[in-house]
């Protein structure tokens, strides 16, 4: 009885196609910005990094990538197995960008380094004209594996240093130290909060406008999108180019932002599988599904990692690995089977049922 | 200068200085070929009778041979801990059909596809929650001595692999062809709904083909375990079976075997020649490259079936 | 080009259609099909088919199964290529069509069997019906405003209009993979009349649907042509439908045009009675 639409009549096509047509989940939004930008900061002053460094950053991150992912799966329907290392093109992007004009602004570096990846997306999304399913996913893993021995083997990539890692300097933005080893984790914290909240409107924007349904169109059958005039190949490759921005820029801030310095590594396959994961669990096709996986994902770990201890006995480290996989598989299998449109559904069902509370019908 | 020397023209310098070198490495590629072929075949058996792209494929490899050596480390002589495998093998293949398959008939590939990723997950975790994920040795007592033929090195346990390789892919090859169940099978591939009208079981066949997998996968997972023991990089074969596929084709038993053979003599023997030239490990890469290159001119692949899509 | 014909259709009786009288203009030729072959393999699907369609006229395409209809419409569209023979369409000559080209040229078409967006609401679908008319490219539409938001609303306009007249307002935002037969047909219909098309090719609109949702999908259809001068070609079983809202009939048998004219000429059509009927070729010739 609190959360309905009753009442809310849509006078015009503009509020129909707000993002948020139903005033309670604008509000609920501006809190949960509110409280991201504002009340975080300030409860976290004084306190030590954990909650920044092991949950919110990597979140924030994360979910950008699976909005990029989900742009490219979810919405276009092209399968991609290559996540990782579309974000390490952006990573070291980023790092031959910034080493190399270091009085750059990092902000714009980030951008260019997004453009990059962008265009090494087109490259590998080509095939798509000729190939789709799980056929384009195997294009998709030849990026995987050959970008990241290109970057493990040619020096240039990590300028030389021998142990082949990518350290981020550090950098200012507005006065303030936001990335290095001596900028604060709340700084950190804020850029990439900023970054993913522009970008996710950004993404939605698209998403509910012509080119997200042409992208929807493919995706379910594109043999009928052609016939009415949609072109397939340039919207693949915009799909392919936007998405890889998203990653890179993820990859980016993975590196800059989160772990400070990395190697080839850090990208590789189980990466691209756990974003997947993400979008699967959280649902296909869907914003809100894209944070929601990353949060199942990275909380997970956090679980198994504190659980153990809070009912009594020990685990080991890589008993930990072994029941997260067989979690993670189950999981996967469960929401395929149960629900496909993931978390984001079962959101979507919880609201509706919160129309009615808490009256039973 | 150096680079494009080091490419375009010392790799045949050396080919041609050296060709008994060069048929070693080739024969050796084939051999492990053989191998690539037959994890693809476990793959294609299942795509062909139930549409359904089987990403564990290369999990069930690697629990199979798990299995077998926890037995064997538990103390079961070596033909105990087979049937004792195979029959984990069935019992996972029910296990899958009813958990899995049966609820998921409508989908589309994709999101089959997917759930076989989730498997492969869940099987990893499981099978090294069972039996740990230490390397491990398999001894399943087939002789590794070095022999010549004519100037060649090889090895006697690569050459037994491949022979008990060919015979097993013989057989399947067979079984499809002459028997009442492979036709069946062939039929389920067809058209679910037809085989189903004419009284065909489709989930028995599905039971027995990813049976038939199951097994595949231990044949394939006692030879790559014994070969470099067994450990989690065995399920990463998965991943190179797909290149294999898109050569041959996903729906043919020869395209698989002989996908498998370009696959593993290309790899070696360029990273033989060609690998020093770039710092090397171009095995990473080099089939999906090839298979990329393949998918842009030929998209069904050697053998398999070109797709006709009607509206 | 042949001087407009400016004769009216005759008005025909109630029994499908309604009360209907004709104040139709049937123009002179829109589109015509020259010498075309087609075939798949061994299979001959199309051999030396020529006809034309008027602009402004409603043609029917009808035939036994496995006649070759949808493959002409098919060709018409280019979704397949033909392996002879031409296609004249406004003027232009051409070997064959293009699918997009098709669709910006104002051909817009259904299917036989329902390849609508399942992934996506009604008014989603129909809204990609404007594709071809919406032009502000992903950056403007990432900012969502000034002529990205513009646009949108124009077009929004457009369907909605659609909408009322196809009256399917209530099932608006339902994912069409949700809705019965009936109505996932009713809303293909609406993204192929979003596309505001010159012709309309309908390839059994009206297959599987019961005689209430038939007689509504005739009016639609009629009113369509009617009211907006749209010209159609349908492919349809029910002969009633048929000779009652047809202006022109095609025959197919076989690949082959056996009749073509006016319903009731074919209708009387010896050699259509015995196509339908399963009469060999050769007795008919003693």
């Amino acid at each position: 009885m609190f959360y309905r639409e009753a009442g809310q009549f849509k006078t015009s096509y503009t509020s129909d196609q707000a993002i948020f047509p139903i005033r309670q989940d604008l509000w609920f939004i501006a809190l949960v910005l509110l409280a991201a930008f504002v009340a975080v900061p300030l409860l976290m002053q004084g306190a030590d990094d954990y909650m920044y460094q092991a949950v919110l950053i990597p979140f924030l991150i994360l979910s950008l990538a699976a909005i990029g992912l989900n742009i490219l799966t979810g919405y276009a329907g092209l399968l991609s197995l290559g996540t990782g290392a579309f974000m390490a093109v952006g990573a070291y992007a980023t790092y031959k960008i910034t080493t190399s004009f270091p009085g750059l602004d990092i902000i714009v570096v980030f951008i260019l380094a997004g453009l990059v990846t962008a265009g090494v997306g087109i490259v590998f999304g080509l095939p798509s004209l000729r190939i789709k399913g799980f056929y384009l996913a195997v294009a998709t893993l030849a990026a995987q594996f050959f970008i990241l021995w290109l970057f493990n083997k040619v020096p240039w990539f990590y300028n030389y240093f021998p142990s082949g890692t990518i350290t981020a300097p550090p950098r200012e933005f507005m006065g303030v130290l936001v990335t290095g080893p001596e900028a604060s984790a709340q700084s950190r914290y804020l850029l990439v909060l900023s970054f993913v909240t522009v970008l996710a409107l950004l993404a939605k924007n698209l998403i509910r406008g012509r080119i997200g349904r042409q992208w929807m169109a493919i995706r379910d059958m594109d043999i009928a999108a052609e016939i009415i005039g949609i072109r397939l190949l340039p919207n693949k490759l915009l799909a392919f180019a936007i998405s890889s921005f998203y990653c890179g820029v993820a990859g980016a801030l993975y590196v800059f932002s989160y772990l400070g310095s990395a190697e080839t590594e850090a990208f590789d396959i189980l990466l691209s599988f756990n974003v997947l994961f993400m979008i699967i669990i959280g649902g296909l096709g869907s914003i809100l599904g894209s944070f929601l996986g990353a949060a199942f994902i990275i909380l997970l770990p956090v679980l198994l990692t504190n659980a153990p201890q809070f009912l009594g006995f020990a685990m080991r480290a890589d008993m930990q690995k072994h029941i997260e996989f067989m979690v993670f598989g189950a999981l996967i299998i469960i929401f395929l089977i149960a629900e496909p449109r993931g978390l984001a559904r079962l959101w979507q069902i919880a609201k509706e049922k919160l129309r009615r509370w808490p009256f039973p019908y | 200068m150096d680079f494009l020397n080091a490419i375009l023209v010392t790799p045949f310098v050396e080919i041609a200085d050296s060709p008994v070198f060069f048929a070693e490495v080739a024969i050796n590629g084939l051999l492990t070929g053989v191998m690539y072929s037959l994890v693809a075949l476990g793959f294609v058996l299942i795509f062909k009778a139930s549409g359904v792209f089987n990403f564990a494929q290369g999990i069930m490899v690697l629990f199979a041979a798990l299995t077998l050596v926890g037995l064997m480390e538990h103390g079961a002589p070596v033909w105990l801990a087979l049937i004792l495998t195979v029959g984990v093998m069935i019992a996972l293949a029910f296990a899958i059909e009813r958990l899995m398959l049966r609820h998921l008939v409508n989908q589309e590939q994709i999101i089959l596809f997917m759930a076989t990723i989730g498997l492969a997950f869940f099987l990893e975790g499981f099978g090294e929650t069972l039996w740990g994920s230490n390397v491990k040795k398999l001894d399943v007592g087939i002789p590794d001595m070095p022999l010549e033929f004519g100037g060649i090195l090889l090895s006697s346990f690569d050459l037994i692999a491949a022979l008990i390789g060919a015979v097993l892919v013989a057989s399947l090859a067979i079984f499809f062809q002459k028997t009442a169940i492979g036709r069946a099978l062939r039929a389920v591939a067809d058209d679910h709904q037809a085989a189903l009208s004419v009284g065909i079981p489709l989930k028995t066949i599905w039971i027995i083909v990813w049976s038939v997998s199951g097994m595949v996968a231990l044949v394939a997972g006692i030879m790559w375990g014994a070969k470099s023991g067994v450990q989690f990089s065995l399920s990463l074969i998965a991943l190179k079976a797909l290149p294999v596929l898109i050569l041959g084709g996903f729906t043919s038993v020869p395209g698989a075997i002989i996908g498998g053979l370009i696959i593993g003599v290309g790899e070696k023997i360029a990273e033989v020649y060609w690998g020093p030239a770039v710092g090397g490990a171009i095995e990473n890469w080099f089939a999906y490259m090839l298979a990329l290159a393949f998918l842009l001119f030929r998209p069904q692949g050697l053998f398999g079936e070109r797709i006709i899509e009607r509206v | 080009m042949t001087t407009p014909d400016t004769t009216t259709a005759p008005d025909v009786p109630d029994a499908i259609a309604g009360e209907r009288t004709d104040r139709r203009i049937i123009g002179g030729e829109l589109l015509s099909v020259d010498d075309i072959s087609l075939s798949f393999g061994g299979v001959k699907a199309l051999s030396h088919v020529n006809f034309d369609i008027r602009e402004g006229e409603v043609r029917a395409i009808i035939g036994p199964n496995g006649a070759g209809k949808s493959s002409m419409l098919n060709v018409i569209n280019g979704f397949y290529h033909p392996d002879s023979g031409a296609i004249t369409y406004k003027g232009q000559t051409r070997k064959e069509m293009r699918p997009d080209q098709a669709a910006r040229q104002g051909i817009a078409r259904t299917f036989q069997n329902i390849a609508l967006f399942h992934g996506m609401s009604t008014l989603d679908n129909i809204m990609t019906g404007r594709n071809t008319k919406m032009h502000r490219n992903f950056l403007w539409q990432a900012l969502h405003i000034g002529p990205a938001r513009r646009e949108e609303l124009a077009h929004r306009e457009k369907v909605e209009e659609i909408i009322d007249f196809l009256e399917i307002q209530s099932i608006r935002k339902t994912p069409v993979g949700r809705l019965p037969y009936g109505l996932q047909k009713r809303v293909e219909l609406g993204r192929a009349l979003a596309a505001e098309p010159e012709l309309l090719l309908l390839d059994e609109p009206m297959a599987g649907m019961n005689s209430e949702e038939k007689e509504d999908m005739c009016r639609f259809v009629l009113d369509v042509n009617e009211e907006f001068g749209t010209t159609i070609a349908l492919i349809e079983h029910d002969m009633s439908v048929v000779m009652d809202i047809s202006d022109r009939v095609l025959v197919l048998d076989y690949g082959v045009k056996i009749a073509d004219g006016t319903p009731d000429t074919v209708r009387s059509n010896q050699q259509v009675i015995d196509a339908y009927l399963g009469v060999s070729h050769d007795e008919n010739r003693a």
